[in-house]
């Protein structure tokens, strides 16, 4: 469908836009729609309103995704690419999901008993191998002993059940041990424990070296090790997966974000201006310049001399910047006082500290009266002058037709004409879709 | 640093004695009420009694209304539930100093700890949440801060349950300096703590002022003017809200571990609900957002009237035996909730950006611009 007759495009444009549609339900707002914007020059895209031209800013820009189609920016396509840093903060956020959900599994609470307060209690010092090697009996389940009211309990890993109670140390250490061994011989197989003798779960042991114990209770304590281990290992899993998925889906969906486009260099205005209204001109164009300023919150806090002199780089870089659109003096004013033609050049400054190279303008001369329009015209070459190519939307037919190497009319989301502006001016198709209006 | 030119139709401060220590107060407002909050003790008897405890708890909840302000007032992203944070610092902190429990660390060590965790489940609370705008992302914060709470009641195990964990020893537990223990002299005279508690606002108070004026802040205060232009340039909206909710997180937990420490107990779970965030939200709000003079005058304003004047006003009525049935009609805390609202009411009628409004807030409200 171009109608590109003249000149031949250099072998790979700055950005390339390829059969881009864009529905929005059932409306189709741009429709296959091919561009190619060469470095260094201005390409304007014009056309009645409605005809889609901020709908592909907005896509070209990240704030939309596309419905079909790709948008190409030094040949890549603008995305976040899935780098191993992804990779590894899933496996790693999904790592403390899983854990999280793995200790609200084995009750976070009972663990905390087991390791850390049974460590305190016979009054030996705390040790980082006692811990492990508690933990590690918390995980197989074996009966531990427990201090209440000054005597001496054993009781299960998780403290449930209490399976007797002595008044000294040395003869709860050894019935533990005992019950320990019938309760692991439980585990290795029936029948090698013989019957109990006592109901009493807390009951003294009875007759010779048998424990006392009551069958269910031994049941369950053996039952204990597995329904632990799978409790740890199913919270660990059902969390990883979450946590991983989420990760995943997150990144998935900020892929194409407005910041990711900026980040790759590409700075836009808005048709609507979209300043910081109520920060001063200069914070404005400091905040274009965010990324150029290095360093995390503690070179901030410390205010070390690296952090110094980027920010103060970066104010003499943002006053440059506000000298290029002709707004030196205005650098502590509040930004919505400013005159509209001013916000606007405000904007342009604040874009082009970003350090972009391809800048995309969405009617710059929007409300502005002739002699403004004259000197953003100016302003539209400068920029070129300075590397930067431009992406023009533009209503201003003086100011298209003048500093544009090349236009592209698009009409209903359809692109009906591309060429030159002497080109386009001739073109049929373009002059019907005006309506016989101003080319 | 943007120079902070005069507001030219601001008129140069007269040339009176009277205009110039005007405009030196009104410059250097905080060397001024830090020279005064350092002398105070040494000049009132009152600060080394129960009048001094009182001033600390003041001084911790500028400190956790500073960190909701990093949220609320510069990022703009509404947070109901500040003090499940300062909870949580708390419990770290105790957790890592009590008897009870082997780690038995020092404060200073025990604080740094905390503050970090307490970033760190900022960041995880923030990361599946900070893309809900408004309201829906106050209703999580609100339900974090329920859910808080009611672990750590039913952590017994680790938190105590009802009974909190206690005791937190006083900072410097342990440490000798010229024969005398550390700890016992924070254990007898509550200036020591009143110090402890003012170096820490004041070091906050300049951390965030650095903040504020460092590409972080101003990233901050971008997205919460225009979160769709602030991402156009570059700024990677979620990431900053992010650092927001860390900052805000680490802030308050440092209050906790502060506030655990001045009285020497987590208390009970209950002192860190809705109610204390709402009471240091308003505090910002009638402050004014954004604003660091502004926030620490509100805390002032109404932390101290609930903490420091309530309670005066009632001994004062009691000494004059004005009201023997002990009727609470009579009784000045029985007002107390009254008074707090119908303040609230009037500064958001007739004052709706707060005492000591932000620049940009102030702008924001009144519509200055065309």
């Amino acid at each position: 469908m171009s109608l590109s007759t003249s000149q031949p495009l250099t072998a790979s444009p700055l950005l390339d836009v390829d059969r881009l549609t864009i529905r929005f339900g059932g409306l189709v707002a741009v429709s296959d729609l091919d561009l190619e914007v060469p470095a260094g020059t201005i390409v304007s895209l014009i056309g009645p309103n409605g005809a889609g031209k901020t709908t592909a800013f907005n896509c070209i820009s990240g704030v939309y995704t596309p419905t079909a189609g790709t948008v190409r920016f030094h040949g890549r396509r603008l995305e976040r690419a899935f780098t191993p840093r992804v990779f590894w903060s899933a496996v790693g956020l999904g790592l403390v999901t899983g854990l999280l959900f793995a200790a609200a599994a084995v009750d976070v609470d009972r663990l905390w008993m087991a390791v850390v307060k049974r460590g305190m209690i016979t009054g030996e010092p705390f040790t980082l191998a006692g811990a492990a090697d508690r933990l590690r009996g918390y995980f197989r389940a074996e009966l531990a002993i427990d201090q209440m009211a000054g005597k001496w309990r054993v009781v299960s890993a998780d403290g449930t059940d209490v399976l007797a109670i002595k008044r000294n140390l040395d003869e709860a250490r050894a019935l533990r041990n005992e019950l320990q061994a019938a309760v692991t011989a439980r585990r290795a197989g029936p029948g090698t424990i013989p019957d109990p003798t006592d109901s009493e779960r807390t009951g003294t042991p009875t007759t010779g070296d048998r424990p006392a114990i009551k069958e269910e209770v031994l049941d369950r304590l053996a039952a204990g090790k597995s329904r632990i281990r799978w409790r740890g290992i199913i919270g660990l899993v059902a969390g990883w997966l979450l946590g991983a998925a989420g990760t995943m889906a997150v990144w998935q969906r900020g892929r194409r974000s407005p910041h990711v486009v900026a980040q790759a260099g590409i700075a836009r205005t808005f048709q609507n201006i979209r300043l910081f209204p109520n920060m001063t001109v200069l914070e404005n164009v400091l905040v274009g310049l965010d990324r150029t300023i290095p360093g995390g919150v503690a070179a901030m806090l410390f205010r070390t001399p690296a952090n110094r002199r980027a920010e103060s780089l970066a104010q003499s870089r943002a006053l440059e910047a506000l000298a290029f659109v002709g707004l030196s003096g205005e650098a502590n004013r509040i930004a919505g006082q400013l005159p509209y033609g001013d916000q606007r050049r405000l904007e342009i400054a604040r874009a082009l500290a970003t350090g972009a190279e391809l800048l995309l303008l969405d009617e710059p001369a929007a409300g502005m009266n002739p002699s403004e329009t004259s000197d953003l015209a100016d302003l539209v070459e400068r920029i070129r002058a300075r590397g930067v190519t431009v992406l023009l939307i533009e209503h201003h037919m003086n100011v298209v037709m003048r500093v544009s190497d090349r236009v592209a009319v698009l009409d209903h989301g359809v692109k009906i004409a591309e060429g030159t502006p002497a080109e386009i001016r001739r073109d049929e198709k373009v002059i019907e879709a005006y309506l016989g209006g101003e080319p | 640093m943007p120079p902070r030119g005069r507001n030219p139709d601001e008129a140069l401060p007269e040339a009176t004695a009277a205009g110039r220590l005007g405009g030196f107060l009104r410059e250097r407002w905080d060397l001024v009420a830090l020279g005064v909050l350092a002398v105070a003790p040494l000049v009132v008897p009152a600060l080394g009694g129960a009048l001094g405890g009182q001033v600390t708890t003041l001084f911790i909840y500028c400190i956790l209304a500073l960190g909701l302000n990093v949220m609320v007032g510069y990022t703009g992203l509404v947070h109901l539930g500040i003090a499940a944070f300062f909870g949580i610092g708390a419990y770290l902190c105790a957790i890592l100093t009590v008897p009870m429990y082997p780690f038995q660390m020092r404060f200073a060590t025990a604080a740094a700890v905390s503050v970090v965790v307490t970033a760190l489940i900022g960041l995880a609370l923030g990361a599946p949440t900070l893309r809900l705008r408004g309201d829906y992302l106050a209703i999580v914060t609100l339900g974090f801060g329920e859910v808080v709470k009611v672990t750590l009641r039913n952590l017994e195990q680790i938190t105590g349950g009802m009974k909190g964990l206690n005791p937190v020893p006083p900072p410097g537990a342990g440490l000798k300096v010229g024969g005398t223990d550390l700890g016992l002299a924070f254990a007898i005279d509550p200036r020591w703590f009143y110090y402890l508690a003012l170096l820490a606002l004041a070091a906050v108070v300049v951390a965030m002022r650095r903040l504020e004026n460092s590409r972080l802040g101003r990233a901050w205060v971008a997205v919460r003017e225009d979160e769709l232009a602030a991402s156009a340039m570059g700024i990677s909206a979620v990431r900053v809200k992010l650092s927001a909710f860390a900052m805000s997180s680490a802030v308050a937990g440092l209050a906790g571990c502060l506030y655990a420490a001045s009285l020497s107990t987590t208390a009970d779970p209950n002192a860190y609900d809705f109610n204390r965030s709402i009471m240091v939200l308003c505090a910002v709000i009638l402050g004014g957002l954004g604003s660091i003079p502004g926030t620490l005058l509100g805390v002032a304003l109404l932390v101290g009237f609930d903490t420091v004047l309530a309670p005066w006003a009632d001994s004062a009525i009691q000494q004059w035996n004005i009201n023997p049935s002990g009727s609470s009609l009579l009784s000045f805390s029985g007002w107390r909730l009254a008074i707090f609202g119908l303040a609230l009411v009037l500064v958001m009628r007739y004052r709706p950006e707060g005492l000591v409004p932000s620049r940009r807030v102030a702008a924001e409200l009144h519509e200055v611009h065309p």
